[in-house]
């Protein structure tokens, strides 16, 4: 097995047992000159690391955790165009809302000028009382005769209303 | 296999990951600053929700290449770090050189160090890390046949060491 072992055609569960018979204290002469090499494996297993590699590791795992979170929450500086952006759309939403404004305020001028158009023209009916009495004048000739001085044609025609202007 | 949790199937990985840093890059510090990094890829991998067929072969894979690219930039620095690294990793080893086969081992890790990265690699993967050869061969991105091509190479070299050298 020890030949095949130097030419690499050994497995590695063959190698375990090669380890393990030359790991004996009594050896054949011819191969006790090979046990300083499978020696030589077993201690080389026990190389280990430093006690003070987990505490030095485990600091530079927690700065790099910090590096990766930071990493990931960089702030890109913004572009000249990117900056402007929220000040368009603020303009952009002004203009739209003038817009609206103004073209909802000449739709209701309009229809109260269609309203004024279609209601009735009221006129004055009012006559003058002169007018009245220069109508009625050739017609009352003899009353205005008769009459006693002072009394006027309101006055007899209209009791009511010369009561008002004594008060 | 987006369920995975990175504490409970990455960190766990992480002595193995160190020792291959330390096999490819033959440095303590540096090892351990590779297996640092490759953690915090793997993590971030998880984080984004990345399909990984085999978080270990995947984490293997990311620590070779950081590894070879580290070893790329020293070589481009003019950094002779071969004899330093060797140096250092022979003082790592004190644990197990108070052992009986303390000599011994030193010697087969200086050999093993001083191997092409793809021998030691391999070989780490291999005899010391127990993975398949088709294993090895998706995290070092070769073939099964140079996988083996590879170890046999690196076999015999510590086989010539071992029955060439004086005994203790």
């Amino acid at each position: 097995m020890l030949d095949r072992y130097w030419e690499c055609h050994t497995t590695a569960e063959e190698e375990t047992i090669l380890r393990s018979f030359f790991s004996q204290a009594d050896l054949p002469e011819h191969l006790a000159p090979y046990k300083p090499l499978f020696d030589f494996a077993k201690q080389e297993q026990q190389v280990k690391l430093g006690a003070d590699f987990d505490a030095r590791f485990s600091e530079l795992l927690d700065a790099e955790a910090t590096a990766q979170e930071a990493r990931h929450t960089h702030v890109r500086p913004l572009r000249l165009r990117q900056r402007f952006v929220p000040l368009l759309k603020a303009a952009a939403t002004v203009a739209i809302l003038f817009t609206i404004g103004t073209a909802a305020e000449r739709a209701i001028v309009g229809s109260q000028t269609e309203e004024n158009a279609t209601q009735p023209v009221l006129t004055d009916t009012y006559v003058p009382s002169s007018q009245v009495e220069a109508v009625l004048t050739p017609a009352t000739t003899d009353a205005t005769a008769t009459a006693q001085p002072g009394d006027t044609l309101a006055h007899t025609v209209l009791p009511a209303e010369s009561e008002v202007v004594a008060e | 296999m987006n369920e995975l949790s990175f504490r409970n199937d990455v960190l766990p990985l992480k002595d193995r990951l160190f020792r291959l840093a330390l096999r490819i890059t033959l440095v303590r510090e540096d090892a351990e600053d590779m297996v640092q990094e490759t953690l915090i890829r793997v993590w971030r991998t998880l984080e984004e929700g990345q399909p990984i067929d085999s978080i270990e072969a995947f984490a293997l894979t990311v620590c070779r290449n950081l590894c070879l690219d580290h070893n790329a930039r020293r070589e481009q620095q003019n950094v002779a770090f071969d004899e330093q690294a060797h140096d250092l990793v022979a003082a790592d080893e004190t644990p197990f050189d108070r052992m009986v086969s303390a000599e011994q081992h030193a010697q087969l890790n200086a050999l093993l160090n001083r191997l092409p990265e793809k021998q030691r690699t391999a070989m780490q993967l291999r005899d010391i890390e127990g993975r398949t050869y088709r294993e090895i061969a998706d995290v070092m991105q070769i073939t099964e046949s140079d996988v083996k091509v590879n170890i046999f190479r690196a076999r015999r070299a510590i086989r010539h060491l071992l029955t060439h050298q004086p005994s203790p």
